[in-house]
């Protein structure tokens, strides 16, 4: 039986959302989404960890240097931090952008970005919407 | 080729219950022998923290893979009855089992299953932030919890 390594990066970002299927009723989304369908979005501070899977190089000890994994999160949150998901995020334009479906549009642009790293493989995007609700989530 | 994704959705909440662990039979220093501080006759109490994990599809209309608020819905009765109680007097069920972490997350698994069916994978319930208890079927899940 082999070891499995895991590496976990933690990054912090703040966004706000509205829930609303625009094919939808008023009232259904209302019905729905409650709260979460206000007109003009709420926001939280979302935390995201990142879990990446891989050999420890014999060199550096590493599976994968953290200053690149920062750089990899940092860049891929710039369309996320302080920004109306909604409004601003190309990917929500016909998406609600429920915690479900921002950990896996997270895990796309995560998945693209890491492959250029041949060495580690994205292992699993945890989202945390505030400290009491979180999503999980794994592709393979 | 469909894509295989796992999605897991895991909310907390919250209780504040007291307990003491001691066998009827036993005598307070015998019970003591055994649970130590915990069989204190007058009872303690902790603040728990319960933790629910679902598991299943995204609905591609609602993006969620459970309503939010349906699970506020099934869990808030079943915190209502350990909250602010005294859970080996006031809860039937812990009449006759020790209230422990482990047999409380159990109770917990027991009161959830029939609302969440196979959605309910995990559940994890912390007595102190020092101690935790998790209890789920193993096998039905391919990943780590």
């Amino acid at each position: 039986m082999g070891f499995k390594k895991l590496l976990t990066k933690m990054m912090e970002f703040s966004a706000s959302h509205r829930y609303w299927n625009p094919e939808w009723s008023d009232e259904k989304n209302i019905e729905v989404f409650g709260k979460s369908a206000g007109p003009y979005g709420h926001g939280h501070n979302y935390n995201l960890e990142v879990t990446v899977e891989g050999e420890v190089d014999a060199e550096t000890g590493m599976i994968i240097n953290l200053y690149e994994l920062k750089s990899v999160m940092a860049e891929v949150l710039t369309d996320f931090d302080h920004k109306h998901l909604n409004e601003d995020n190309p990917h929500f334009k016909n998406l609600v952008p429920t915690t479900e479906n921002i950990a896996r549009v997270l895990w796309d642009l995560l998945e693209d970005k890491l492959q250029n790293n041949p060495k580690c493989s994205l292992y699993r995007v945890r989202l945390y919407e505030t400290q009491d609700l979180y999503v999980d989530y794994w592709r393979n | 080729m469909k894509i295989k994704e796992y999605v897991s959705l895991t909310k907390t909440y919250r209780f504040s219950a007291g307990h003491r662990l001691f066998l009827k039979n036993l005598s307070d220093e015998e019970n003591f022998e055994i649970f130590d501080t915990c069989s204190n006759p007058n009872g303690h109490g902790h603040d728990y923290s319960i933790q629910v994990k679902l598991s299943g599809d995204i609905d591609p209309e609602t993006g969620m893979i459970f309503s939010l608020e349906d699970l506020d819905n099934i869990m808030g009765p079943v915190i209502d009855e350990l909250d602010h109680k005294r859970l080996d007097i006031e809860v039937p069920y812990f009449a006759d089992e020790q209230p422990t972490g482990e047999n409380i997350a159990k109770y917990i698994w027991g009161k959830l299953k029939p609302d969440l069916a196979d959605k309910l994978i995990h559940i994890k319930l912390s007595e102190t932030s020092r101690s935790y208890f998790e209890y789920y079927e193993e096998g039905n899940y391919p990943y780590e919890l």
